[in-house]
């Protein structure tokens, strides 16, 4: 084998089977991860022939050689002090889990117990629920390689469960940490969120990172929505610009649940996100906005996959991106309506704007229709700032500068102003700010 | 000409249509009105053959025959005409063909012969004129883009064209205004005669300032429960609907 | 035009109404590819030697080539050592007149509607009539050439114009494209050729009209379209075949070229046999179709109405290399029964201010698979470069599908584009108004469908609209359960 074909992933793998490691996990546990391990080393590489990989090159894999956390994580060492600077302002004392360097830290973390949330951990956690054993361990692993990698590797992730409680909606926050390390390393964060019948939940997942350095968070994220439950979702990736960054996503929805969710993906050198909502019971409904921010260095990829297997469910999907200097995007959307899925409603739409010479998008916007009685629609633009607008606020007197940043800011808001709580909407903003501002190289 | 026995209907499982008696013959008007979800449109659409309605009693008998059994178009060709309250839009079909297609098709269920091209432009501008519509809008898509006003104009358009020996007008008052209406008016007025019977299902009074009716009707829960001639509407006007559902009630 | 209920009637009846089988003595070549086959072919075409290694070269490469296997079309795999790729009607030498056409043949034209005596023809319409594998007739040829116009087979080009056609074949669609290019590079064996000089307006339109006959061959026709600067030509093929229980190959290649301020539309009505409502028989119809906006200001369209063949892959694409050019593809494709459609276009931005136009309508009916695939790339030099794309669905029944892949790459921030689709059905709200007015519940069908189309048969030639919506309605007739 040579470079090319994943050799240093594949031989991290390999060192790393869990017979050797497993000293403190669950049994359980272990032989998944063996499982996983077995797939991963059959696996090809993915390659520009694949078509979920055409616009999205993955050299990084190949040229870094990462190594996995040594047990003594620097989490330990962390104080709840050091990590106030990444809070979100007025959340200081609001529920959160903290996850550093891919393991859970119960010293910076926060969380009000009972009053329907219920927290496990993979690691060390062996009264872990069959129920939540058996949901882990369904996952698909044909083709598909990170996940696979994540599956093989994965050592610590939150179960967070919600029965129904008060009338109130919780915000519980998953907060990613990773601390600078002088070799690049690999997380792989395994997260599990069921929401029983009836319950609602505000999750806010975070990434983030503590000094510039070179680390790939390879994140796994399956969520289950019960009848008639409710989950607000936002997201936001602020990774450092040295980081890969790579969030599966899988959101199953059952009768009349309905999920909502905003992201925001700025960081990073290499990011991806590959989603899936999947629509396993009637009357469902499911919204998601996003905004992609790609700026010098970056390339910013959301893969989404909405799948409407069974009738009356409705989805809206918005995705904007935003591209300066000789940053690339690549979206690729699809909605799939099953034979029978009747009266499917649903709408995808990817708005680019291109602010340099050198960046560059490439969008797919997808529907596959098997059944007759639906209404689907899909739009894709993309193009510069309006030069009329321009004008327009020039002539009033604004600078170039202000103005294009007034019309930047303007079209990111769109998806930031869906953001219901002020405090993360206003943090928000100040991502697109700071990435604005960073950039100094529109136009 | 029409006789509607004991007609019973609901969609899907509301009942809408509880025992309705209504008896039309040839050169009378006839209004029928009511509160909001009373049935008065249902009663227009299945007149018309519309599905989703489910007949599940009682009869229709139209010219003698069981109009129940008849497929839309061929109500059409029959004589039966519903000016739509909500005319559907057609994107990308030519509104003179369109008319021309509808007319000829008619025309030829009933074994006449069908009119040519110069013949129709002919028919259809004359009619046109009639109803104050603005020759461009044969050349539009069927009702695409077309204001509320416009519409409305081009269902009437179609009813002097198509002379239906029935007439059932679906609210074909709401949302016009003063000069849109007296339009539309003047157009169902030209088309009374001896042997031509109109419904006019309507919400308020003022339709009937400019087509007065023979007979007014009040449907409420799904049961004519009054008939009167003209001034039913008048005092209806004054009193509001509850006067009567609440005298029933009593 | 009017589609009545009787019309529709009686097309039921005629079922596939070119279904019929001209008997004429054919002279063919037996099933098998090889090198020998190839010189077989070129010989009996008395074709110049660099033509003959051009094929070579083509076959070669094609030894080479994976047959492709596409993500969502599927047919059995094809033999390509069972098929004929010759098959001509047997004749002294090539026709120098209509006089000496087999009269057979010309009653063949005759009865699909296309009458080759320039008397009878449809006034201002030139026809190429491609029969099996050879040009029969072309019809006003002396007309066209007091204007300059060269409209003949191109095999009768390779004799006459070859350093025309040495220059230009191949010089858009190369023999190494892709798997069923490479093979017709190899071993077409006629097409149409056309080339209009500097700034001629082309006096009447120009056509081909392609037939299958034999059985157990492939039609591997090629056309070459030049216009020279500031020319204009407006081009229509047509094409059926018997109803036969085989599947049969077309892989055609088609090159168009504009050059400065010259402008090329090509439309095409597609109506090879889709086989029978079980899947059985149809024409496989795998094209490839390009068009290079060579010259500033050059203007490509193309239309296409595909009804038929039992599998349509085919991306009728433009390169637009000149500045301020332009690409238009206009497409109605209908699959019902057990057709498959994989259909849509390329438009390549490279020039400045270049423009292109996609408009694209899916009908889907009983279990009829549709797919649009489409690309719109930006270059990164392509400034000010505008797309306009919009793919509509219109799906009739439960058992169809109807699937847009569009692609959009851009690395240039003064592009700009918008892409919309929707998929819909005939609404119930829509039948019942057009019922409720008399029309029966086919031809409110046919309204509707043809109302959905508007915009594309906007573009064809008026007689070919006309024929393209009396096509629809037939392909729709007994759609509706």
């Amino acid at each position: 084998m040579n470079q090319s074909e994943g050799t240093l992933i594949r031989q991290l793998v390999s060192d790393h089977q869990p017979a050797e490691t497993s000293r403190d996990e669950n049994p359980w546990l272990s032989v998944l991860k063996k499982e996983a391990a077995s797939w991963f080393c059959d696996m090809p590489l993915p390659n520009r022939k694949m078509e979920a990989w055409r616009y999205t090159p993955i050299e990084f894999i190949n040229k870094t050689a990462f190594s996995l956390d040594a047990e003594e994580a620097p989490f330990e060492a962390l104080a709840p002090s050091d990590i106030e600077e990444l809070l979100l302002p007025g959340s200081e004392t609001s529920d959160r889990i903290v996850f550093v360097n891919g393991r859970y830290a119960p010293g910076l973390s926060c969380l009000e117990t009972g009053n329907g949330i219920t927290l496990h951990t993979l690691a060390g956690d062996s009264k872990l629920p069959s129920g939540f054993k058996r949901q882990i361990g369904h996952a698909d692993l044909s083709g598909r390689f990170f996940f696979t990698l994540n599956n093989a590797l994965m050592s610590d992730g939150a179960v967070i469960h919600v029965n129904k409680q008060g009338s109130e909606r919780r915000r519980l926050e998953l907060l990613h940490i990773t601390v600078g390390m002088p070799d690049p390393v690999i997380h792989n964060p395994r997260h599990l969120v069921v929401l029983e019948s009836n319950a609602s939940l505000e999750l806010v997942e975070r990434y983030t990172s503590l000094g510039k350095s070179s680390y790939f968070n390879n994140a796994v994220i399956d969520i289950h929505l019960s009848e008639e439950s409710d989950l607000l979702h936002t997201r936001l990736q602020e990774e450092s610009e040295l980081a890969q960054h790579l969030s599966h996503l899988t959101v199953r929805l059952e009768a009349r649940s309905n999920y909502q969710q905003v992201s925001l993906a700025s960081g990073g050198a290499w990011s991806r996100t590959d989603a899936q909502i999947i629509f396993n019971g009637e009357h469902a409904h499911a919204e998601l906005d996003g905004l992609i921010l790609a700026g010098s260095k970056q390339l910013n990829d959301v893969h989404l996959e909405v799948l409407h297997e069974v009738p009356n469910c409705t989805s809206r999907e918005h995705f904007k991106g935003l591209l300066s200097s000789n940053g690339k995007i690549v979206f690729d959307g699809r909605i799939l309506v099953a034979r029978d899925a009747q009266k499917t409603e649903a709408a995808l739409n990817n708005e680019n704007l291109m602010l340099s010479r050198s960046a560059e998008v490439d969008t797919k916007p997808q529907l596959e229709i098997f059944a007759d009685d639906v209404k689907c629609s899909h739009g894709a633009t993309v193009g510069e700032l309006d030069p009329e607008m321009l004008f327009y606020l020039r002539s009033r007197g604004i600078p170039k500068a202000e103005a294009e940043r007034m019309l930047c800011t303007a079209f990111a808001n769109e998806v930031v102003s869906r953001i219901s709580e002020t405090p993360i909407r206003n943090h928000a903003k100040r991502m697109v700010l700071q990435r604005l501002a960073n950039q100094g190289e529109m136009a | 000409m029409l006789t509607i026995e004991n007609l019973k209907a609901a969609a899907g499982e509301k009942e809408i249509l509880k025992g309705l008696d209504l008896q039309v013959n040839a050169g009378e008007v006839h209004a029928i009105m009511g509160p909001n979800g009373s049935g008065k449109s249902s009663l227009a659409h299945i007149l018309a053959g519309r599905e989703g309605l489910d007949v599940t009693g009682g009869s229709v008998s139209f010219d003698g025959n069981d109009l129940l059994e008849l497929e839309p178009e061929e109500r059409a060709a029959a004589g039966v005409f519903l000016a739509f309250q909500y005319p559907v839009e057609l994107p990308g079909v030519n509104n003179t063909h369109f008319l021309k297609e509808a007319l000829n098709a008619q025309r030829r269920n009933r074994g006449e012969e069908e009119l040519d091209s110069v013949a129709f432009m002919k028919l259809v501008r004359e009619k046109m004129e009639l109803v104050s519509m603005k020759p461009e809008l044969l050349k539009r898509q069927v009702n695409a883009g077309f204001s509320g006003g416009e519409k409305k104009r081009n269902e009437i358009l179609q009813l002097t064209l198509f002379e239906p020996r029935l007439a059932i007008l679906d609210e074909t008052d709401s949302g016009l205004d003063i000069d849109a209406l007296r339009t539309v008016s003047e157009g169902v007025n030209a088309v009374r005669s001896e042997e031509r019977a109109i419904i006019l299902v309507t919400h308020y009074q003022r339709l009937l300032d400019y087509i007065e009716p023979d007979f007014v009707h009040v449907l409420a829960d799904g049961r004519i429960i009054r008939s009167g001639d003209k001034t039913l509407a008048l005092e209806l006007e004054k009193k509001g609907y509850n006067w009567i559902t609440d005298s029933e009630a009593a | 035009m009017s589609t009545t209920a009787e019309q529709i009637k009686s097309y039921v009846e005629s079922g596939y109404e070119h279904g019929f089988v001209t008997d004429v003595e054919t002279d063919i070549i037996p099933p098998g590819l090889n090198e020998d086959v190839i010189r077989q072919i070129s010989e009996r075409k008395s074709e110049p030697e660099w033509l003959l290694e051009y094929r070579l070269k083509a076959f070669a490469h094609w030894q080479q080539m994976e047959t492709p296997e596409w993500s969502s079309v599927h047919h059995p795999r094809i033999d390509f050592q069972k098929i004929s790729y010759f098959a001509a009607p047997r004749k002294k030498d090539g026709p120098k007149s209509l006089d000496e056409v087999d009269p057979e043949l010309l009653r063949t034209y005759e009865k699909l509607g296309i009458p080759l005596d320039e008397q009878k023809a449809l006034a201002g319409v030139a026809v190429d009539a491609v029969f099996d594998s050879v040009s029969v007739a072309t019809t006003f040829r002396k007309q066209l050439a007091e204007a300059g116009v060269i409209f003949c087979s191109i095999s009768e080009a390779a004799q006459e114009y070859p350093d025309l056609l040495r220059e230009y074949l191949g010089s858009v669609v190369p023999h190494t494209d892709n798997f069923y290019a490479a093979l017709n590079a190899a071993v077409f064996t006629d097409g149409t050729f056309v080339y209009i000089p500097k700034g001629v307006r082309c006096p009447m339109e120009l056509s081909t009209y392609f037939r299958i006959n034999a059985s157990n061959t492939g039609q591997f026709e090629r056309t070459l379209i030049i216009a020279d600067d500031n020319s204009y030509v407006s081009y229509l093929e047509g094409c059926t075949a018997p109803m036969r229980d085989e599947n049969q190959l077309h892989a055609a290649v088609v090159e168009l070229i504009a050059m400065e301020d010259a402008e090329i539309k090509y439309s095409t009505v597609q109506n090879w046999y889709p086989g029978d409502e079980h899947g059985v028989g149809g024409i496989y119809n795998f094209v490839t179709k390009r068009g290079d906006c060579r010259g500033d200001r050059s203007h490509i369209s193309w239309t296409q109405v595909e009804t038929g063949s039992a599998i349509t892959w085919k991306y009728p694409s433009c390169i637009l290399r000149g500045d301020d050019s332009v690409g238009e593809f206009y497409s109605v494709a209908v699959t019902r029964g057990r057709q498959q459609a994989d259909t849509g276009t390329k438009m390549i931005h490279i020039g400045r201010n270049t423009t292109s136009t996609i408009i694209s309508k899916g009908i889907s009916a009983a279990e009829g698979q549709q797919s649009y695939r489409g690309l719109v790339r930006i270059a990164g030099k392509a400034e000010n470069a505008r797309n306009y794309t919009q793919c509509d669905s219109l799906l009739i029944g439960d058992k169809c599908g109807a699937h847009t892949y569009p692609y959009i790459e851009v690395k240039n921030p003064s592009a700009k584009l918008e892409h919309e689709a929707t998929t819909s059905k005939i609404s119930d709200d829509q039948l019942f108004y057009c019922r409720s007015r008399g029309l029966s519940e086919e031809d409110a069908i046919s309204l509707i469908v043809n109302g959905f189309c508007k915009e594309i048969f906007n573009e064809l030639p008026m007689e070919f609209a006309v024929e393209a919506q009396k096509l629809l309605s037939v392909s729709l007739e007994g759609a509706v359960g």
